[in-house]
């Protein structure tokens, strides 16, 4: 291990205050429009968490718009094409534009500072993410405005959403908005694994690390495997309705049951990517608040896990009712009702936590006991929805929708708000008035379970949701309107929430220090933080480096521990071993770019020229985007705005990208893995749709050119082996022969994409005709994209290589771009055979 | 058996993972296998539980959970025999296979109750 | 504002008013009666008419019974452990405390509530299975619309009968109900008797329920289906098994083709002009664009569960369908004067064999 700590000694002239200068000098903010640039965590996830709140807002005006018109029977308040619009409208903010970016921006702040860094790995990347969820919701809620909104219920299902049934421009804002937001929880998840499994301060081995980020840590990997099924299906179904492919059409052989299947695939999942952050506030506020660490450190990380897990073993319990035979309902019945479990440690955990200490009544807990009171109560009728023959009875009805808010609202409303109580003084420095939070919590809570206590009741005497009018004489009128009356109680709750919050950032009493005497590192933080968190980087040996040496604080503004010294110019900080924690090199970061906002600016046009169904405007669009991109990918590694120089200061590890093993590599595997689930979720629709759809065609013989195909696979191994050469070659050193080789690989990436362009055009496929050929062309589509993809990156890193910045002294990026070609091979080969061959074999 | 077990490095933290990844994978297998076998030569009704199908998915049940359950003692073993982070990472992993396995046995109950394809 | 009355509060069924608890409805009185009367309703899955639903009612019971203990006992622990002094303890004992909440509450009690819900759970599912039995039950197939029901009865003696918005089912017998969509999916559902079943374009799904005795019933839709989703209802008829089998004989398209041609000319003339390109009549049209007409008259309801018949009332359907039903795919009839949709009105409602 290479130890450091370097010190700021008392002989420095600096001292602290000149550390901060010039730490300041490299990370600060700009003002002005260059405020655009701005690429550090602390912001983008203050960005994040204010855009957040604005849609919650507009989702909670919705929200109140349908209580409004169901409070009475028969009610004339609102047309049913506005209310349909404005149900859908206010699922898809609250879970898209809400839930999922409240919380990434909860971590894309809280994570960094927790596990003792300065930023996250791709600072970029959150720029992007940033970027594209703020225009990807402004397009969508645009879309109210212009009174287009969707209005299919926000699982979109098909053949209600199809350009059939729904031929104006509403599931066109869904499909489009959202797939243009998902990028941004995508690129989040991706840097949040990275970041918490490559840059966790010396010494926090992996169980040493806090349960928020292991929490946080499954959340990123769940999203990264989640979200790739419904942008699959967006896709699809986009297709669908602009060019007309049948793949959930009957008549063209596809079927609309694959939507749901691909929906709940992820819409499952979602559920509990909300959740876990969630309860990793609760576990992070309980300890403090009780004065002890919390019991069972080791149950939690097990129960983590297994949600993760299961959650992906649950989707078909929303579609009990499509008529799958009932052993196959009976697998997915019991396996809903395993996730009780994992979910009963962590109460029975965060109960013996409490019992233990010497728990205090503080505002934070107050929520904390709220979510605890609805999520156990959500939790109860989730067991009780898992039973089918219960399901049946239920479903679709009022009682599902009061089971879906007691889970989501009290797993995960209830929480953030403890957590933002509890964090409040982080943020701005000043304290929360504890009057006007209380009013602000009981008004809520008994809001919310006046509206959503009774809807129980609603639903079980029949009331189908979704339907914008009711006839008296159904039993309904009276809960109905208590649950209207709670709605409206509940929103003053929040308002006043919201009020306090927005007062004490002027009147609020000036927070001491780690005010709630907490024990993970964000409290070593200056309050509010500095853009850099920590002037130096501490070793941390226990789970809880502020209660075993309450002096870190100090210590570290200080300078008195790793990587102080910044007169080089570098964003800089740890890299660590994923599983100890021992020191293995610096990673340094990107500065502050335009590149984000103008990528991103780039796609919002690509979103909307092909929602207005302009198509060259989207192409050029495209190239654009894809061209800002590479622009950005080039300012790396050894590039003049990056690191010109490998110099570090005597004892630091060295630069990551003068190694085999930088952060890059990693963020291209959780990437990767991301692609995986999407090709995965690809394959599953093709045998789907093969074996299941009732209209299914198979033709009698493959219109596919086995021989040209063979040819392209063939290409691309070899492509990979040149690849695989190099990057064995760079690994001892040698670096000749480098850019000759890369550009053979490009050469041969090229060959592929050419061979498969032939085969697309010698099938002439009938993509509107049947669901068979859409189905194929989307996968060798996939496969095209993929070969260039390898062939351009292959190029750069030539050229690269001429510049200077690629090779023996600097030998990280070919590695990066070898993953590529590996995943490329095992990809086009399973296509090969699923597409081409086992047709063949097997037949229709 | 031990000698094996050993030779799997079970303090690693990747088997936090490949005990649930197995039930994922026997997951998909029995839901897969079942919906493909009924749309292609579903058993008759009239045969109940005791036909070939539900034999074939209660065999894979069985076989999965014998992996897993072998993980699960292979993991106790190990866990004894460290301390700190390796001890914890081999109990963890252990805890992990071993719902990894009941959950095997839960989910796959149904499979000797309900005939398959209806 | 729309004038529409029900024709769900059906004399036929014994039931609690429970009007006037919409009239007081103060809460403490509300609490009490919730669980006395509340459950009736003609949707309600409480107030079981079959073996299904009074399975899954009794699971209800069941398990809001124990979920109440559980909910108020871990948030009786959770409350108390902040009012509790606490005790000073060594870590070994801590660790014995801890380890006796988590696998006491964290693993056994889940586990040993959901193993005894599988148990009892998979079971009732079965009862609605398609299972083949000795005397094939009545078919009766169910076809979705937007937003209305397309009913025949394939088996029916002397050839299949068709009608639309309304059941009429034998008491006393499991039926099988063989159901699918013409257009985006729906889902068939009786919360009465129990269910619910998606109604898939390309597929059909099949359920068997069992009314117990004669009576009235409701079905509704329950998957989201568009913009007149909220009127996809209709009313479902029990019948002794005699009477059932002397409805469906006098639906024979012979009968219905007779009874519709002794109408008066002005009104067929006016129905072949502008109804028959959209509804069949028997022996009239044959177009399932929109519901079938054949026995209007003898329904209960109109515009799928929208308006209640009685004299009069189709008349005023035709005057007034796209308020009574926001969304309707039938045009307005603006080009036709009052007298002849009166006219057309009395031959509809003439046709109630």
């Amino acid at each position: 291990m290479t130890t450091i700590n370097r010190q700021a000694t008392p002989q420095d002239p600096q001292g602290p205050q000149g550390l901060h200068d010039d730490l300041h000098e490299i990370w600060g903010n700009p003002r002005g429009l260059k405020a655009l640039t701005i690429v550090n965590h602390t912001t983008l996830g203050l960005r994040f968490m204010v855009t957040g709140m604005v849609f919650f807002l507009i989702g909670g005006i919705l929200a109140m718009l349908v209580r409004t018109q169901l409070a009475m029977p028969d009610q004339d308040f609102m047309s049913p094409e506005i209310y349909n619009q404005v149900f859908t409208m206010h699922g898809t903010v609250m879970m898209f534009l809400f839930a999922i970016p409240m919380l990434e921006g909860l971590a894309i702040y809280m994570i960094p500072k927790m596990i003792g860094t300065r930023d996250l790995v791709c600072p970029r990347l959150t720029s992007l993410g940033y970027f594209c969820y703020l225009f990807g919701g402004i397009i969508l809620t645009s879309s109210l405005i212009l009174e287009m909104a969707p209005a299919s219920g926000w699982f979109m299902y098909t053949p209600l959403s199809s350009s059939e049934y729904a031929p104006d421009l509403g599931s066109d804002f869904w499909l489009l908005g959202i797939t243009f937001v998902e990028i941004s929880a995508l690129s989040a998840g991706v840097e949040l694994v990275v970041s918490i499994l490559r840059t966790r301060t010396q010494g926090m081995a992996l169980h040493k690390m806090p349960l928020f980020a292991w929490y946080i840590l499954a959340m990123a990997l769940m999203i990264v495997v989640g979200f790739p099924p419904l942008i699959l299906g967006s896709v699809l179904l986009e297709l669908e309705r602009a060019v007309g492919m049948p793949f959930f059409e009957v008549a063209g052989g596809g079927d609309p049951v694959l939507w749901q299947h691909l929906f709940w695939l992820f819409g499952h999942p979602e559920v509990y990517i909300i959740f876990l952050p969630a309860a990793g506030i609760v576990s992070t506020l309980i300890p403090v608040f009780a004065g002890r660490p919390i019991v069972g450190y080791g149950w939690v990380v097990f129960a983590i896990i297994t949600t993760g897990f299961i959650s992906f073993g649950l989707w078909v319990h929303h579609m009990f009712t499509v008529g799958i035979p009932q052993l196959a309902q009976a697998f997915f019945s019991a396996a809903s009702m395993l996730v009780a479990v994992p979910t009963a440690i962590q109460v029975f955990v965060w109960l013996a936590t409490l019992w233990l200490g010497k728990p205090k009544m503080k505002l934070p807990m107050l929520w904390i006991v709220g979510f605890l009171v609805i999520f156990v109560c959500g939790g109860l009728t989730g067991v009780m929805l898992a039973l089918v023959p219960f399901n049946w009875q239920v479903h679709d009805t009022h009682f599902v929708v009061a089971h879906m808010h007691y889970v989501l609202v009290g797993g995960m409303f209830f929480p953030l708000m403890a957590g933002l109580y509890y964090w409040l003084p982080l943020f701005s420095g000043r304290m929360p008035s504890e009057t006007i939070g209380k009013w602000g919590f009981w008004l809520t809570f008994i809001g919310f379970n006046a509206t959503f206590l009774i809807m129980h009741w609603t639903g079980l005497l029949g009331m189908p949701r979704r339907v914008y009018t009711y006839d008296t004489g159904m039993g309904w009128d009276i809960y109905n309107l208590l649950s209207s009356v709670g709605g409206f109680i509940m929103s003053a709750g929040i308002a006043m929430v919201l009020i306090d919050i927005a007062l004490h950032f002027r009147y609020g009493k000036p927070a001491k220090h780690n005010p709630w005497n907490a024990d993970t590192l964000e409290w070593a933080n200056s309050m509010p933080p500095s853009a850099y968190n920590y002037v130096s980087l501490p070793t941390i040996e226990t789970r809880h480096p502020l209660w075993d040496n309450p002096d870190l604080p100090r210590t570290m503004a200080e300078g008195q521990h790793g990587l102080a010294v910044a007169t080089h110019g570098r964003r800089e900080l740890w890299g660590t071993d994923p599983l100890t924690g021992k020191l293995r090199e610096t990673i340094h970061l990107p500065g502050n770019s335009w590149w984000p906002l103008f990528a991103s600016l780039a796609l919002a046009v690509v979103c909307i020229s092909l929602l207005v169904r302009w198509y060259p405007l989207a192409g050029i669009a495209v190239i654009v985007a894809g061209v800002f991109l590479l622009r950005w990918s080039w300012e790396n590694g050894a590039h003049p705005k990056a690191a010109p120089d490998a110099k570090v200061m005597p004892g630091d590890p060295p630069l990551h990208s003068r190694t085999m093993d930088g952060p890059g590599l990693w963020t291209m595997s959780v990437f990767l893995i991301a692609n995986g689930s999407f090709f995965l979720s690809y394959l599953f629709g093709w045998f789907y749709l093969w074996t299941v759809s009732p209209e299914w065609s198979m033709p009698e013989t493959s219109p596919l050119s086995l021989v040209v195909l063979v040819g392209a696979g063939i290409a691309t191994i070899a492509g990979m082996g040149v690849m695989e050469k190099l990057v064995s070659g760079l690994r001892q050193q040698r670096d000749a022969g480098l850019a000759v080789g890369l550009y053979i690989a490009s050469g041969l990436g090229a060959l592929q994409v050419l061979l498969i362009g032939w085969v697309l055009y010698s099938a002439n496929l009938a993509v509107t005709e049947t669901a068979h050929d859409a189905v194929i062309l989307v996968g060798l589509i996939y496969a095209l994209f993929h070969g260039g993809l390898a062939a351009v990156l292959s190029l750069l890193q030539g050229l690269r290589v001429g510049y200077g910045y690629v090779g023996a002294h600097a030998p990280f990026e070919p590695a990066v771009v070898a993953q590529l070609w590996r995943f490329n091979v095992v990809t086009f080969w399973v296509l090969i055979g699923a597409l081409a061959v086992l047709p063949r074999v097997i037949g229709g | 058996m031990l000698s094996l077990m050993e030779r799997l490095r079970l303090t690693h933290p990747i088997h936090f993972v490949i005990g649930l990844t197995l039930w994922s994978i026997w997951f998909v297998v029995v839901y897969g296998g079942q919906a493909v076998a009924c749309e292609v030569a579903p058993p008759m009704p009239e045969q109940g539980v005791f036909n070939l199908l539900n034999g074939w998915l209660l065999i894979v049940s069985i076989l999965a959970m014998a992996v897993l359950v072998a993980l699960t003692w292979g993991c106790c073993q190990i866990a004894n025999r460290h301390q700190g982070r390796l001890r914890f990472n081999a109990a963890v992993s252990a805890g992990l296979y071993l719902f990894s396995a009941l959950s095997v046995v839960f989910v796959a109950l149904p499979i000797v109750g309900v005939p398959p394809c209806l | 504002m729309r004038e529409r009355a029900s024709y769900m509060a059906s004399p036929n069924i014994q039931r609690v008013s429970h009007q006037w608890v919409n009239q007081i409805a103060p809460l403490f009185v509300l609490v009490a009666t919730t669980v006395l009367v509340g459950c009736a309703g003609d949707k309600s899955i409480l107030d079981p008419a079959g073996q299904a639903a009074r399975d899954v009612r009794l699971i209800w019971w069941i398990m809001l019974s124990f979920a109440s203990v559980v909910f108020t006992a871990v948030i009786a622990l959770w409350l108390y452990a902040f009012k509790r002094k606490p005790v000073e303890r060594t870590p070994a004992e801590e660790r014995r405390i801890a380890r006796r909440w988590i696998l006491g509450g964290g693993i056994i009690l889940p586990v040993s509530s959901i193993a005894a819900l599988l148990a009892f759970g998979v079971p009732a599912g079965q009862r609605m299975m398609p299972v083949p039995l000795d005397n094939a039950p009545e078919v009766i197939e169910v076809i979705g619309h937007q937003w209305w029901w397309e009913v025949r009865y394939p088996n029916a003696e002397g050839g299949e009968v068709v009608t639309a918005n309304q059941i009429v089912m034998p008491a006393g017998e499991p039926v099988d109900f063989h159901v699918s969509s013409a257009d985006v999916v729906h889902a068939f559902w009786i919360p009465r008797l129990g269910g619910k079943i998606d109604m898939l374009p390309g597929r059909v799904n099949r359920i068997r329920l069992e009314a117990d005795e004669p009576g009235t019933l409701v079905a509704q839709s329950a998957e989201f289906s568009g913009v007149g989703y909220a009127h996809m209802s209709f009313p479902v008829e029990v019948l002794p098994r005699d009477e059932f089998d002397t409805w469906l004989s006098a639906r024979q398209p012979e009968q219905l083709a007779d009874l519709a041609s002794q109408g008066n000319s002005n009104a067929l003339a006016a129905f072949q002009e502008s109804c028959a390109s959209c509804h069949r009549v028997a022996g009239l049209s044959d177009s399932g664009e929109g519901p079938d007409l054949s026995d209007v008259g003898g329904r209960a309801a109109l515009g799928a569960g929208v308006l209640p018949m009685q004299t009069g009332a189709i008349t005023y359907w035709l005057t007034h369908h796209q308020t009574l039903k926001p969304g309707n795919r039938m045009p307005a009839h603006d080009d036709m004067d009052d007298a002849t949709l009166e006219t057309l009105g009395n031959w509809l409602e003439g046709l109630n064999p």
